[in-house]
């Protein structure tokens, strides 16, 4: 490459021969000069006449009352600047978000005279159906009966006395998740970093000093406001029992919807359909306070996936807990019913039962803090769980210890009901875990016929593996049928011509479409372990092989349909 | 716990009213401090992960921020994303950017800003960012990092091979609307000054050429009329192939503080989000658009609907445009837009005088295939009304990138500096004496347009490319290849249509040498180039933009440019000096000591800011609009608004926030006349037909998306906001004839190329046509390469495609 000679007296650098052009426009590069060019002197340090005044209440909630954010959806368009706001004020990490921003589309049949479209109808003389699509922001709706905090067994949600405002405390998280499991609107959300889950907190410091939370202040069509609502009415709008859907929520503040608004409103609000949003969770789950003001007909709307059910999170550690907790509690159980007091049965099945609680501890993003776990215990299915389950592993270590500590053999009975009455209580106690979520495919109906089935199959097939008999391999073989038949019924609910997707038939559509191989999975190793080799076994083919084969297949299919059990679960949910 | 003074009221009395009565009581204390206690054993209020979002007094005018990014200085600078300019508040700590929020006192923003000014420090953050140049290894074929002094050796050796060889003519640059005004003006006086280069062209062509050279023919130069406040003080505001609550929300933002209960009017093919909000949706069919505002135009007239005094005052050649649009008559134009006679009806009654009307538009316009014509046919319709220099007037035409129009007035590129006509003598002296050179080195011939450079290229006449701030590989029209097929028979004859490109890969491969100047070492463009200069990114570096109301607004440099990255004023710096030309821009010292000669440069013209003293002037003034005249020198600047008569004196030592032009309905035309200028409409060019029954719609697709995502992409929380795939906008009747349903991957296809993208089935999109976002760089291999004769845009918005379902889908 030949050396360029440069002539260039126009430029210092190549003339001062010390440092060339290149070394001198790179230091210049890394110098920053904002502060030393512009300096701005910022003399006042209080923000004067801030633009968001109109959009906080008068004063704060009086007792029955309290803050919640009211969005105005004939304002909203869209431009999603509330979340990046929130993000950036709030110093969020990356990609983390307390608001989303979901759409709604649909067709409305408009009449020739509607409000909302007298214009746009001017030319027409007749209803017509008019293509329709509503943007949605939501955060957290600080409901009046936080499922977050009701489920939280360590106590780490606060709903506070005054404000109402539902907060995360961020130090006492165990990383369990369950929060996310029981708020309808996904609204905790994982940071896998910091093993804790973190949300929306509605800015509850510059409430207190009359700013408004980040979402507010930075709607550039002033869509989101802070509002206090007297609870009693919110749960009369809510739950129906007063005033029925027309019935606005309970705001005290004036409407102001049309002081800024381009439209002259000619519906008054209380001609509203609905308080809440079409396509999404009930609100009579949790009563969120977030309100939401249309003129449109929205009714009728849908989310773009609709009828697009995603698979969910398997939760890895939260299937081997259950199937291997249920498989323990089933084989000891087994082992005292049937009578056999098997040492090596009763010795597999703590270890299973123990090797499913240490998978629970991987479920957890702060496991040293888990030790508080009971403290829920006045509201948390989840903490009531874990109290059964160590009520279990005391009473069964007790239990299959008791033969070498000669003073406990003479209470064998009574140790036996307690492990029994732990037993129960404590699967008893994972089912509603899961139907206390609220969530269709796991309510008590779906989850007990699998959980306790799993804890009857699973013991069974302990128990035949390790003391094969014809009455325990008959007994394996009903019982596994019986709870194959359990699980197919959701499936009916797969065909339906109807426009409108339950939460059911997401799940059936699932599990015969994305999660069909997984179905297969389980139906073939139930089919195996539990049916072919069973009957193998029934008409006198026992061998050692044969029977652990039937529990390892019997093991296999339990863990294929928890996978089906966490990952075809299709609760509703806010519009995406 | 309650401090304010109205908490004791009672409910009743917290009225609207009241609230305004709150406002003035400052400051407002809701008083209560969510409950809070001190660690117990078995209970943590606080402690370490609580910490890290603990907020604090941001000071600055801020209110609370996150404590850890407590600012220590806040300095505010103009957004580098759209056209709308907002200002930003730069929160500073050790001088280096740490966080930013919108400047609650700019006057474009009013302390609002849309996703991607929130995020805008994040892409410069980014791991793939351009280090170190790189040069192309001849045997292992890849970039390879080198130093500055090498490259611009490379640089200069292998540009003046191919000059020396082919002449200067064989070479050229695409540049872009997201530099400095200071830069353009550099790149485009050191390419056609000193380096004796030709042609040269910027992706301002494929967003803001059209309404560039409509005002130019209809107003006598480009001179978008308004200011922002005119959103707000429109009785009716028409927006034509706009959607601003996606791509201008700031902008959407000033039309929901209108206060004079405003008709709002939308005319887009698409229910977009905008015309949602509308008073007034029109769903035209695509690129009817003309003929719709030629039949507007004729009903006016011929109700007597129009403003004739100012006709006659103020404009040329309404008599023949009158009779020119009879032809367009309510059933005619009816029955090629689909809309009912009634709502053509309906449409020229609202835009008639006697109100404020405003005309907005913006690519719906730009982007088509006759679209000058366009443009000035909602020209057209503000002048019949006399809906110009007025509050609440004007055809308006909404920019694009954040310094399109600095491009359009000071890039030297299709004018010659500060508006300037390279082929008019006066001009060209007057320049030459500005800039101290000889008049000789001033091209008198025009450069090619960006299509025509590619097709340089294709014809082996352009050897050697520089590509700065831009990403053809991706954002170029019709990208794919036509495969075996012979020209289609309509319209290919036609002026501005041509057979399309051959895939824009296989012509850079074409090159001797390409060379791209980017922030990232990753963009679809820069992978294929032969030597990359890193570059410096906005918030890296000084200058300014002037955004769609023509405001000046400044960018500072408050963070560091990653490893050897240099500002492109920089670069330009090393390249006149490596080149040999470096006394020629010895004055060209400093951005700012550029935007001096720049002022200079106006001196005269209708874009005159001779009267902006320097960057801290702009940036006392939250920025300047143009024209802004140094006292005393009067010049043939027309008509500043809020209704300050004509005669005022321009120059005040603080310009009003908000100026429009034309208040004294005095053009920058020979005459001072403005002009109608009209044709018939053309059918486009790839129509569809039995194999390709769709009609293809492009543009944005939210407003967490920039063009190429080349930074928007870079930040996890705008990515989330947009779609993870492509989606396919379908109507749900075509979706059930197709028999496609929501989620399915559909296989889309024009007769240039194919792609398959996810179904999203909405009402929105009328029946026969389809919609697919232009961030993803698949869109441009279907688009079909037409182009509008004057303004040489390219027509994304129109082409044919057909939809099936893809074999998996088939199989279900």
């Amino acid at each position: 490459m030949p050396v360029l000679h440069h002539a260039d007296p126009g430029n210092a650098a190549s003339s001062a021969g010390a440092q060339t052009l290149v070394d001198a426009l790179l230091d210049e590069q890394r110098r920053l000069t904002a502060v030393e060019a512009f300096a701005r002197a910022h003399e006042r340090h209080e923000i004067v006449e801030p633009h968001y005044r109109k959009l906080l209440p008068a004063s704060a909630p009086r007792p029955g009352e309290q803050y919640a954010f009211e969005v105005d959806l004939d304002k909203c368009s869209g431009c999603q600047a509330c979340v990046t706001a929130c993000h950036s004020l709030n110093g969020l990490d990356d990609g983390e978000a307390w608001r989303e921003v979901g759409a709604l589309f649909g067709e409305a049949l408009v009449p020739a005279v509607s409000s909302l479209f007298t214009s746009a109808s001017a030319g027409f003389t007749s209803n017509r159906v008019v293509p329709l699509q509503q943007i949605v922001t939501t955060a957290c709706h600080h409901c009046v009966e936080p499922g977050c905090l009701e489920g939280c067994p360590v106590l780490a949600y606060d709903k506070d006395p005054v404000t109402g405002i539902v907060r995360h405390l961020d130090d006492q998280c165990i990383g369990c998740s369950y929060c996310i499991l029981k708020c309808p609107y996904d609204v905790p959300k994982y940071s896998a970093t910091r093993g804790i889950v973190r949300k929306c907190d509605m800015c509850h410091g510059r409430l207190a000093v009359g700013e408004a939370p980040a979402c507010v202040q930075a709607c550039p069509n002033e869509a989101i406001r802070i509002s206090v609502v007297s609870l009693a009415q919110v749960k009369a709008t809510l739950l129906g029992v007063s005033g029925g859907a027309g019935e606005k929520m309970g705001n005290r503040e004036s409407e102001t919807v049309s002081a800024s608004l381009s439209h002259p409103p000619t519906l008054s609000l209380s001609h509203l359909p609905a308080a809440w949003l079409p396509d999404s969770p009930s609100p009579s789950i949790t009563l969120p306070t977030t309100r939401y003001v249309t003129k449109k007909p929205t009714a009728d709307l849908r989310a773009a996936d609709h009828s697009l059910p995603k698979p969910q999170h398997p939760h890895w550690p939260l299937i081997l807990m259950l199937v291997l907790t249920q498989a323990g509690i089933g084989g000891l159980l087994a082992s005292r019913v049937v009578g056999t007091k098997s040492l090596p049965l009763e010795l597999a099945s703590l270890s299973l039962f123990f090797a499913g609680l240490t998978a629970s501890v991987f479920h957890l993003g702060q496991p040293l803090k888990a030790w508080r776990v009971w403290l829920g215990w006045r509201t948390s299915w989840l903490s009531r769980e874990a109290m059964a389950l160590n009520a279990f592993a005391g009473a069964a270590t007790v239990a299959v210890t008791a033969r070498w500590l000669p003073p406990l053999t003479n209470y064998y009975s009574l140790i036996t009901s307690a492990v029994a009455t732990a037993a129960l209580a404590a699967v008893f106690a994972q089912a509603m875990v899961y139907a206390d979520t609220q969530r269709a495919f796991w309510s008590l109906r779906h989850t007990a016929p699998r959980f306790f089935g799993s804890t009857l199959v699973l013991g069974l097939g302990l128990a035949l593996a390790f003391q094969p008999t014809a009455p325990l391999a008959i007994a394996l073989l009903l019982a596994m049928l019986l709870k194959l038949a359990c699980e197919l019924s959701v499936l009916k609910h797969a065909d339906t011509d109807s426009e409108r997707w339950t939460q059911l038939r997401r799940t059936a559509a699932l599990q015969t479409g994305a999660l069909r191989p997984v179905l297969g999975v389980r139906l073939l190793s139930a089919l195996i372990g539990g049916v072919v080799f069973t009957f193998v076994i029934a008409s006198g083919g026992a061998s050692p092989a044969l029977v652990f084969a039937a529990l390892g297949f019997c093991l296999l299919g339990e863990l294929a349909e928890r996978y089906l059990f966490f990952t075809s679960v299709a609760p509703d949910k806010m519009p995406v | 716990m309650m401090s304010t003074k109205l908490s004791t009221q009672g409910r009743k009395d917290a009225t609207a009213q009241s609230q305004e009565e709150l406002c003035d009581s400052a400051p407002l204390r809701l008083g209560v401090e969510s409950s809070s206690a001190a660690n117990t054993l078995f209970r943590h209020w606080t402690g370490p992960l609580t910490a890290d979002l603990v907020r604090t007094p941001g000071e600055f005018g801020l209110g609370q921020v996150p404590a850890r990014l407590k600012p220590d200085a806040t300095t505010t600078m103009v957004c580098g994303f759209c056209s709308t300019g907002c200002g930003l508040n730069v929160h500073l700590k050790d001088g280096q950017a740490v966080n930013l929020s919108a400047t609650t006192d700019y006057p474009v923003n009013l302390g609002m800003a849309c996703p991607k000014g929130w995020e805008a420090l994040t892409p410069l953050a980014a791991p793939d960012r351009a280090t170190t140049p790189l040069l192309r290894h001849p045997k292992t074929g890849r970039l390879e990092p080198t130093d500055w002094d090498h490259a611009m050796q490379v640089f200069t050796l292998r540009f003046k091979a191919i000059m020396d060889q082919h002449g200067p003519e064989s070479v050229a640059f695409l540049s872009t609307g997201q530099i400095c005004t200071e830069e353009m003006a550099f790149l485009g006086a050191l390419w056609k000054f000193g380096m004796g280069a030709l042609h040269c062209d910027s992706n301002t062509r494929q967003c803001m050429a059209t309404s560039a050279v409509a005002y130019k023919q209809s107003f006598g130069f480009d001179a978008p009329p308004f200011t922002y406040a005119d959103f707000e003080e429109s009785d009716v505001l028409v927006f034509i192939g706009a959607n601003p609550c996606v791509a201008h929300p700031i902008m959407w933002q000033r039309v929901l503080r209108n206060r004079r209960s405003p008709e709002i009017i939308v005319l887009d093919p698409r229910k977009t989000e905008t015309a949602m909000a509308a008073t007034l949706h029109l769903p035209l069919a695509p690129k009817s658009d003309l003929a719709l505002l030629y039949g507007v135009a004729h009903l006016l007239i011929q109700n007597g609907w129009v403003d004739k005094e100012f006709l006659a005052a103020h404009t040329n050649g309404f008599a023949d445009f009158a009779e020119f649009v009879r032809q367009f008559t309510p059933d005619a134009v009816a029955a090629q837009s689909g809309l009912t006679v009634g709502q053509i009806y309906r449409l020229a009654e609202s835009v008639k005088p006697g109100k404020r009307v405003s005309f907005w538009w913006t690519m719906g316009v730009n982007q088509g295939h006759e679209s000058t014509r366009t443009a000035q046919a909602v020209i057209n319709l503000a002048l019949l009304g006399g809906h110009i220099g007025k509050p609440g007037t004007g055809a308006n035409s909404i920019t694009g990138q954040c310094n399109a129009m600095g491009s359009r007035l000071f890039a030297n590129v299709t004018s010659l500096l500060g508006g300037h006509d390279f082929a008019n003598p006066e001009h060209r002296k007057k320049i030459a004496t500005t800039l101290n050179i000889p008049e000789s080195v001033i091209p008198m011939k025009p450069s090619l347009a960006y299509d025509q450079i590619l097709d340089g290229i294709a014809a082996g006449k352009i050897k050697g490319l520089w590509v700065i701030a831009t990403n053809p590989s991706h954002s170029w029209i019709g990208r794919g290849e036509e495969r075996g097929r012979p020209r289609p028979q309509h319209g290919l004859a036609d002026v501005g249509v041509r057979a399309p490109q051959a895939g824009l890969d296989t012509l850079f491969a074409q090159l001797d040498f390409l060379v791209v100047q980017d922030m990232y070492h990753t963009t679809d463009t820069t992978q294929r180039a032969d030597l990359v200069l890193p570059a410096a990114g906005w918030g890296e570096k000084e200058g300014t933009f002037i955004n769609s109301e023509r405001r000046i607004g400044l960018v500072k440099k408050v963070s560091r440019a990653p490893g050897e990255a240099l500002a492109d004023f920089h670069i330009f710096r090393l390249v006149a000096h490596y080149w040999g030309c470096g006394a020629m821009f010895s004055e060209w010292t400093s951005p700012e000591a550029a935007f001096q000669i720049l002022k200079r440069c106006s001196a005269g013209q209708p874009c005159d800011i001779t009267g902006i003293e320097d960057y801290r002037h702009l940036d006392r003034e939250g920025g300047i609009q143009w024209p802004w005249v140094e006292q005393g020198l009067g010049s043939g600047v027309s008509g500043l608004g809020n209704g300050a008569p004509p005669q005022t004196p321009y120059a005040r030592p603080h310009p009003p926030s908000h100026r429009r032009l034309f208040a004294d309905g005095q053009f920058f035309t020979p005459d001072r006349k403005a002009k109608f200028l009209f044709d018939l409409p053309r059918e486009a060019a790839d129509q569809p037909c039995e194999k390709f029954p769709f009609i293809l719609l492009t543009g944005r697709g939210t407003s967490a998306q920039w063009h190429t995502l080349t930074r928007t992409g870079k930040s996890d929380i705008l990515r989330q906001l947009a779609p993870s795939e492509l989606l396919l906008e379908l109507n749900p009747d075509d979706a059930r004839r197709l028999r496609l349903r929501a989620g399915d991957t559909a296989r889309v296809a024009s007769r240039r190329g194919e792609l398959t993208a996810r179904v999203h089935v909405t009402a929105t999109i009328r029946p026969g046509q389809v919609y697919l976002p232009m961030h993803d760089a698949a869109t441009n291999r279907l688009t079909f390469p037409a182009f509008d004769p004057h303004s040489r845009q390219p027509s994304y918005k129109f082409c044919a495609v057909s939809v099936h379902r893809t074999d998996k889908e088939a199989r279900r």
